[in-house]
C-alpha cells in the first residue's frame, strides 16, 4: 500500500475512533426533542454553535 | 476504495444519521458532501485564489468567490428578514480580537495552504500536511474559544446587522456596493500585469464551483437556522477531548460554561451542525479523490514544523477572529455583518505577509 494510502487510512481511523468514543461517552440521544427538518417556517430559534459566538 | 464501495458506505453512514441521530443531521449531511465534492472536484481554494491575485495578479479566483458571496447574500438576507425568530445572522463582534485573529489566520492559511474549508477538503483528498493540520486547527481552535473572554476585554463593541439597520434590500445594496468595490480593486491590480500574457478575470470552473457553493451555504441556513461554519466544530471536539481527559473544567471557563456551549459538551458531536456539515465536506472529498489521487510534493523538516504551527495559528486566531473564510467571510457577508467586511480587509493584509513566508520557507 502507497504511503499516502496509509496515512489517509490512518487519518479516518483516528477520525471513526474519536467519533466512536464520543457517541459512547455522550448523553443519549432523546429524539422526542428532535430538532424541525428545516428550521425556516419552524418558529423555533436555531439553538446550535456557531464560530461567530462569542 | 473504489468509489460503488465508497459511495455505499457513505449511503449507509446517512442513513444511520437520519435513524439515530435526526433527519435534519441527515440532511446537512448531504449538504456537507455537496460542498467537499465542490470545494475538492473544482480545487475551489479561498487561499488559493488570493494567493495568486496577489503573486500573479491572476483576479479569477476572487472574482469568483465575490460571486459566490453575492448569490449567498441574495437568497440568505431576505429569509433573514422574513424569518427573524426561526434564522441567526453570523454576526461576530467588531474588536481587537477580530482585528489580530484575522490578520494571523490570513498569514497561516498561506503558509498552511489553507483555510477552514480548504484544510478540510485538502485532508479528505488525502493531503498529509493537511490531514497532520487538523488536530493542531482543532487544539488551537478550543485553546482559542477558551481564551476568548481575555481577548474581548481588550475592547469590543456589539456586532453589527446590516439586515436588521437596513432592511434586506438596503444591506444588499451595500453587500454588492463593497462587493463590486473588491472586484474593481481585483481587476485594477490584474491590470497593471505589465507581461503580454495576461491571465484572463474569469474562470468558469470556479464561478460555477462558486455558485453552487452559495447555494449550499444557503441551503444551510434554510435547513440548520444558522449560517455554514467549520471553526466551531473543531473547537467542541478539542474541548470535549480536554474535558474527558481532566485538563479542563468549562464550568469555569466563559466561552464553555455558557448553556448552549455547555450543552453541545455533553451532547453527541452528530448533534453539533458544524461538525456534520465539516464530516460532509471530509467524505465528500474522499469521494472526489478515490478517482484521481492529487499530487503534493514531499516536504522537509522544518516545513512540517513551520506547517504544523500555522495549523495551531489557523485554529487559534480564527476563534479570535469569529470564524474563518467560511464562517466569518462567506457567512458573515452573505448575511450582513460588519465584522465579515473587517475580517476580509485585516486577513487580506495578513495574506500578503503570509505569501513573502510562504516563499521563505519554499513551500
Amino acid at each position: 500500500m502507497p504511503l499516502r494510502n496509509k496515512t489517509l487510512l490512518l487519518f479516518w481511523i483516528a477520525l471513526i475512533v474519536f467519533l466512536g468514543w464520543d457517541w459512547l461517552h455522550s448523553a443519549p440521544i432523546n429524539h422526542r426533542l428532535e430538532p424541525p427538518v428545516v428550521a425556516v417556517g419552524s418558529g423555533q430559534a436555531p439553538t446550535g454553535g456557531h464560530c461567530s459566538a462569542f | 476504495m473504489s468509489r460503488i464501495t465508497l459511495s455505499l458506505t457513505i449511503a449507509l453512514f446517512t442513513a444511520a444519521l437520519a435513524w439515530s441521530v435526526s433527519l435534519r443531521q441527515a440532511i446537512l449531511f448531504v449538504v456537507g458532501l455537496g460542498m467537499g465534492g465542490i470545494l475538492a472536484g473544482a480545487r475551489f481554494g479561498f487561499t488559493t485564489g488570493w494567493r495568486r491575485l496577489i503573486e500573479e495578479r491572476d483576479p479569477s479566483g476572487v472574482i469568483a468567490q465575490i460571486g459566490l458571496l453575492a448569490v449567498a447574500a441574495a437568497i440568505s438576507m431576505p429569509i433573514l428578514q422574513l424569518f427573524p425568530g426561526d434564522l441567526m445572522a453570523a454576526l461576530g463582534p467588531p474588536s481587537v480580537s477580530l482585528l489580530v485573529g484575522a490578520f494571523v489566520f490570513g498569514a497561516a492559511m498561506q503558509i498552511a495552504d489553507g483555510c477552514g474549508s480548504g484544510t478540510l477538503y485538502k485532508a479528505g483528498l488525502g493531503i498529509p500536511l493537511n490531514m497532520a493540520i487538523l488536530p493542531m486547527f482543532t487544539l488551537g481552535s478550543f485553546l482559542g474559544s477558551a481564551h476568548l473572554d481575555r481577548w474581548l476585554s481588550l475592547g469590543a463593541i456589539a456586532p453589527v446587522g446590516l439586515v436588521k439597520e437596513f432592511g434586506a434590500g438596503g444591506a444588499f445594496g451595500l453587500t454588492v456596493l463593497g462587493l463590486a468595490i473588491a472586484g474593481l480593486l481585483a481587476l485594477g491590480w490584474s491590470r497593471r500585469n505589465s507581461s503580454e500574457t495576461r491571465v484572463p478575470w474569469l474562470d468558469r470552473r470556479l464561478v460555477i464551483a462558486g455558485i453552487g457553493l452559495a447555494l449550499l451555504a444557503a441551503l444551510n441556513l434554510i435547513i440548520a437556522g444558522q449560517p455554514w461554519g467549520v471553526v466551531y466544530g473543531f473547537g467542541l471536539w478539542g474541548a470535549k477531548i480536554a474535558t474527558a481527559a481532566g485538563v479542563f473544567d468549562p464550568t469555569s471557563n466563559a466561552f464553555w460554561s455558557q448553556p448552549g456551549n455547555f450543552s453541545a459538551l455533553t451532547q453527541s458531536t452528530f448533534l453539533d451542525v458544524t461538525t456534520i456539515t465539516n464530516l460532509g465536506i471530509l467524505a465528500g472529498a474522499l469521494w472526489i479523490s478515490a478517482r484521481k489521487s492529487p499530487a503534493s510534493k514531499p516536504l522537509t523538516g522544518q516545513q512540517w514544523i513551520i506547517g504544523l504551527l500555522a495549523g495551531f495559528l489557523l485554529g487559534y486566531s480564527s476563534r479570535l477572529a469569529f470564524g474563518c473564510n467560511v464562517g466569518a467571510m462567506v457567512s458573515g457577508i452573505s448575511t450582513g455583518s460588519v465584522h465579515g467586511w473587517i475580517w476580509v480587509v485585516m486577513a487580506f493584509a495578513g495574506s500578503l505577509i503570509g505569501v513573502r513566508l510562504r516563499r521563505r520557507f519554499s513551500f
